[in-house]
Parts: structure tokens; C-alpha cells; sequence
């Protein structure tokens, strides 16, 4: 991490990246819009590619000590349940990522 | 008596911008302050926190960037996480064409900046919104990310905190992100879809169970569409 080189080499990398998927559409607009298949995955792929994430990273944090899964189970139940009833995601990640924190140091 | 008019539009509309954007400021600085401690606790300078928040901008991104950086990881395969995290933006811009400010700059930085939260703060907008509006909307949410940064990566250097599991504050901005797809679904199939195709992909090559994955998705995604049309 002390590597500037390699930081700002991989900083500027992953800038690039966002900024062409943002700027995508505006780039090639009509082709993405003429094409109904592009609209459908616009609808199915958002949510496909967030559940993949959180499991993802879940059982990613979940091999890294005995009792998982069940503080990540936990913790994320949680967190969704505290987004879908105040729509707060500072409230929910915060919450869910001290209970998280706690079952983790404290048990 | 018309300056007069003038001057107190303009106040109200910048009242109404900080309004607007007051909710998503409650969630980027502390959001941020968390990005700036955790990269700076992990050994990075906080120049480089900076640096992140400006030029990348994109929260899970930037959570997820800490851990592959601390343990090395090649820059491609950083880039490759990015565009996966960050792949959902690409069809965020299609729905905001038509309103998109016109002018060269006030259009690129727009759509630099379209995090989740700046999107959803546009689409709220009425039609017709001054194009400028939209861009210093844009620019005034990415400050509150920019100084949460800064704060956070300040704290972050001033001592070690030996906490286990700081780093599912990932996760749980998944789960937050999931549960507003969720919220905005036309259909369960892409959640269900995805368990199955994380399980499926974790048996078959567990070192690249991600990758697979979003490969499966997709194929479904595409076969779901045939079977509609």
C-alpha cells in the first residue's frame, strides 16, 4: 500500500472504467435503445448482479473465521430489514455492520 | 424591482439544491468518512483516499478496491471487480437521455458523477430542470463524498484500530443496494436466478465462482427474454 505506482495505476484504471459504463449510453444511446433484449437484461441484471455481490462478498467475510455464516446471515437480515422498512441505507449499513462488528470481537 | 425577483429565485433554487441533496449528504459522509479510515488503516496515504474519491467516485467500488489493493492484487483483476461492481450504471444513463444537460462538459461530468444516489436524486426532478441545475447537483453530492473522504481518512491516521469485520460494511451496502432492486423489480426471477447460479458456479470452480456466475445470469437474463417475446 505504500506502492504509489500501483495505487494510482489501479485508481485511474478503475476510473476509467466507471466513467465509460456511465457514459456508455450516452455514447451509443440509439443502439442500446432500439434493442429490446438490452431493455430486458436493463431490468433482470441490476438485481441479478447485486444479490451475486452480497453473496459474493458474504461467504467471502463468512471463510474467514468458525462461526460464519451465521453473524453475515444475521447481519445482512438485518441490514435488508432495516433498508426496506426506513429506505435509510446510512441507518441500515451502519447498523447492520456494527452488529456485525460486535458478534465478530465480542463473543 | 426585477434583479430584486431575480436574486430571490436564484436564492430559493439554491435552497432547494442544498434540500435536494441533504439526505444523500447524511449518506456520503459518513459513508465516505468510512471509505477514507478503512484505505487509510489498510496503509494507503490519505492523498490516495483523495485521490479515489475524485477520480473513481463510486462507493462499493471503492470499499471493495481496500482489500485488493492491501493484499496485492493485480490491476486487472481490480478492474475487472469494477466493472462488475459498476456494470448496473450502464443502464441507469438510458433513462435520463432525454432530460441529460446538452452542453459538452455540464453532459461528461454528469455522467461521470451518476453514482446510485445521484441517479435517483435526478429522476426525481421535475422536467425541464436548468441543466446547470442537474450538473451542480451532481457536483454538490460528490463534495459531501469527497470531504467524508477526507475526514475519515484524517481519523484513520491518527491510530490503529484493531476491529474484526469493519470490512462488511461492504456487504451490507450490498444488502441496501439489493433490497432497492428488490423494491424495484418487475420480477423475482433475477434474485433466484442468481442464488442458483452462485451455488452452481461455487461447486464447479470455486476459485472463480463470481466470474461464472454473472456468466449464468446473463445467459438467463437472455433466455428469460425469448421466452417472453
Amino acid at each position: 500500500m505504500q506502492d504509489i505506482g500501483y495505487l494510482l495505476t489501479a485508481i485511474l484504471a478503475m476510473g476509467a472504467i466507471t466513467f465509460a459504463l456511465r457514459a456508455l449510453p450516452f455514447l451509443s444511446a440509439r443502439l442500446l435503445r432500439r434493442s429490446p433484449v438490452v431493455q430486458h437484461l436493463g431490468r433482470f441484471l441490476p438485481l441479478a448482479i447485486m444479490t451475486l455481490l452480497l453473496v459474493h462478498s458474504a461467504t467471502g467475510s463468512a471463510r474467514e473465521h468458525a462461526n460464519g455464516p451465521w453473524p453475515e446471515l444475521l447481519a445482512i437480515a438485518v441490514t435488508a430489514l432495516l433498508q426496506w422498512r426506513s429506505r435509510n441505507p446510512l441507518l441500515s449499513i451502519v447498523g447492520g455492520t456494527a452488529l456485525y462488528v460486535l458478534m465478530r470481537n465480542w463473543h | 424591482m426585477s434583479t430584486q425577483q431575480h436574486v430571490s429565485d436564484a436564492d430559493s433554487a439554491s435552497l432547494s439544491l442544498f434540500s435536494l441533496t441533504a439526505p444523500v449528504a447524511m449518506g456520503y459522509i459518513p459513508l465516505g468518512m468510512v471509505f477514507g479510515f478503512l484505505f487509510v488503516q489498510a496503509g494507503a496515504s490519505w492523498v490516495m483516499a483523495l485521490a479515489a474519491s475524485l477520480i473513481i467516485y463510486a462507493g462499493a467500488a471503492q470499499y471493495m478496491m481496500v482489500p485488493m489493493l492491501a493484499a496485492g492484487m493485480p490491476v486487472s483483476a481490480i478492474a475487472l471487480a469494477t466493472l462488475l461492481v459498476n456494470l448496473r450504471h450502464v443502464f441507469y444513463g438510458l433513462s435520463l437521455l432525454d432530460t441529460f444537460p446538452r452542453g459538452r462538459l455540464l453532459r461528461w461530468y454528469t455522467a461521470f458523477a451518476l453514482t446510485d444516489e445521484t441517479y435517483s436524486v435526478l429522476t426525481t426532478l421535475p422536467r425541464g430542470t436548468p441543466p446547470q441545475r442537474m450538473a451542480l447537483l451532481a457536483l454538490l453530492n460528490q463534495a459531501w463524498w469527497v470531504s467524508g473522504t477526507l475526514l475519515g481518512a484524517i481519523i484513520g491516521a491518527q491510530a490503529q484500530v484493531p476491529l474484526d469485520g469493519l470490512d462488511f460494511v461492504l456487504s451490507s451496502l450490498f444488502a441496501v443496494l439489493t433490497v432497492e432492486q428488490w423494491r424495484a423489480r418487475s420480477s423475482p426471477l433475477p434474485l433466484w436466478t442468481a442464488i442458483v447460479a452462485y451455488a452452481v458456479a461455487s461447486v464447479l470452480v470455486p476459485q472463480h465462482a463470481l466470474v461464472l456466475a454473472i456468466v449464468l445470469s446473463i445467459s438467463v437474463g437472455v433466455l428469460s427474454y425469448k421466452r417472453e417475446a
